[in-house]
């Protein structure tokens, strides 16, 4: 059990404002991209991103990945066993994407689309957990259970929550840019 | 990719960033990660840890090992054989349980709910500095919280006397400090009473004396 940050506790604060922000931004982004989606119909959503979904989607993955890694082997929280599971979904994106988005490739939505609605599925059953603590068991394992909470910005906002604001927007883009490619 | 969504990506990270360093221009200076440590001394034979002790405790009837140590303001308590019934219960700060549990314990203490004779300890364990709700000093204070507590060290000394491998955990102690069970989770008021009827009844059956100090009648 690691006990000591590798951050100085202000660097923390910026840290997960920061990301927490990001997270919120995310979330706010992929309401409006529906939407907009929705009011200015289909093919103004064609227009907007372009192929320029697919790098934006790569990069919220890129930027998720690394926000991960960065807390668990810089600032030393440990993930616990469901933030594995979300880092399962995320990190292979970072990469598939960046592929996708370099080769313009239309079936990369196939491959990163069924990742990102897994991955937000994981994400909400995490943050319900940290809400209602019981859903898995009564009592706390010190060693790392998942209703515990490394981060909390605004009241309301963990590292899950962060997780699904990503994998949300991602989903949101992919759809956006598989529109695109059937015009 | 275009300009305006160069634009959209410069505008969120720019958003982003402004508010992170306004959130630590605005935070509360770092606290001294020592504050959540005691330095207890534990002395006798350590209980076996139970991996699930609501389904019975084998070490019931052991005798538990003494505990001196000392609260966040430095009052000293020992939970040893001096002739009360003790509930001990461990806690963690950032354990989501113990957060939900502490404040009805308060109420409960409040409501008269520990019988005379029966004292309260809290327990403060598996304390780390880098998890949520740290120090647990001012979460119990925030809580209301108004037993005694001792903080255990960061080798976790009092949780492996006493075999506390969850939290919240529970133990009832007679007045030879003798195991009469341990509980682990959310217990909820029906959980405390039902330990308080322990406590009680090792008093009445003449177990334990009434003598000593009486630190945990507040």
């Amino acid at each position: 059990m690691n006990t000591e940050l590798g951050v100085s506790w202000q660097f923390l604060q910026v840290y997960n404002t920061v990301l927490a922000s990001l997270a919120l931004l995310s979330l706010a982004g992929a309401a409006a991209l529906v939407v907009y989606r929705i009011v200015r119909g289909e093919e103004a959503a064609r227009n907007l991103l372009g192929d320029g979904a697919l790098w934006l989607a790569w990069l919220v993955a890129l930027v998720s990945t690394a926000g991960s890694l960065f807390y668990s082997e810089v600032i030393g929280f440990e993930p616990c066993r469901l933030c594995w599971f979300q880092r399962i979904f995320m990190y292979p994106m970072s990469v598939v994407l960046l592929v996708g988005a370099w080769r313009k490739e239309a079936a990369t939505r196939l491959h990163a689309l069924p990742l990102a609605l897994i991955g937000v599925c994981i994400s909400i059953y995490h943050y319900l957990v940290q809400i209602y603590p019981s859903i898995e068991g009564g009592s706390c394992d010190p060693n790392n259970p998942c209703s515990m909470r490394y981060v909390e910005v605004f009241g309301f906002v963990s590292i899950p929550f962060m997780a699904g604001a990503g994998f949300t927007l991602i989903a949101v883009l992919l759809w956006f840019y598989a529109k695109a490619k059937e015009e | 990719m275009n300009k305006k969504l160069i634009w959209i990506i410069g505008g969120v990270l720019g958003l982003a960033l402004i508010v992170g360093l306004a959130a630590a221009i605005a935070s509360e200076e770092p606290i001294d990660e020592n504050v959540g440590f005691g330095d207890p001394t534990v002395e006798g034979q350590s209980l076996p840890m139970v991996e699930n002790p609501n389904a019975g405790d084998p070490a019931t009837g052991m005798t538990a090992p003494t505990v001196t140590g000392t609260d966040w303001n430095g009052n000293e308590y020992t939970i040893g054989p001096d002739g009360r019934a003790k509930i001990v219960v461990f806690l963690a700060h950032w354990c989501p349980h113990c957060q939900a549990e502490v404040p009805e314990i308060v109420q409960w203490m409040n409501a008269g709910g520990l019988p005379g004779g029966v004292d309260l300890y809290g327990v403060t364990i598996f304390t780390n500095p880098v998890r949520t709700n740290f120090p647990p000093s001012q979460w119990l204070e925030r809580e209301g919280w108004n037993a005694p507590v001792i903080m255990d060290d960061r080798e976790n000394s009092i949780a492996l006397g006493y075999g506390v491998i969850s939290t919240p955990t529970y133990i009832v102690l007679d007045g030879e400090n003798k195991n009469l069970g341990r509980l682990a989770g959310e217990i909820g008021i029906a959980g405390y009473n039902l330990l308080a009827s322990i406590a009680e009844a090792s008093l009445d059956s003449g177990d334990s004396g009434d003598s000593g100090d009486d630190a945990g009648d507040s």
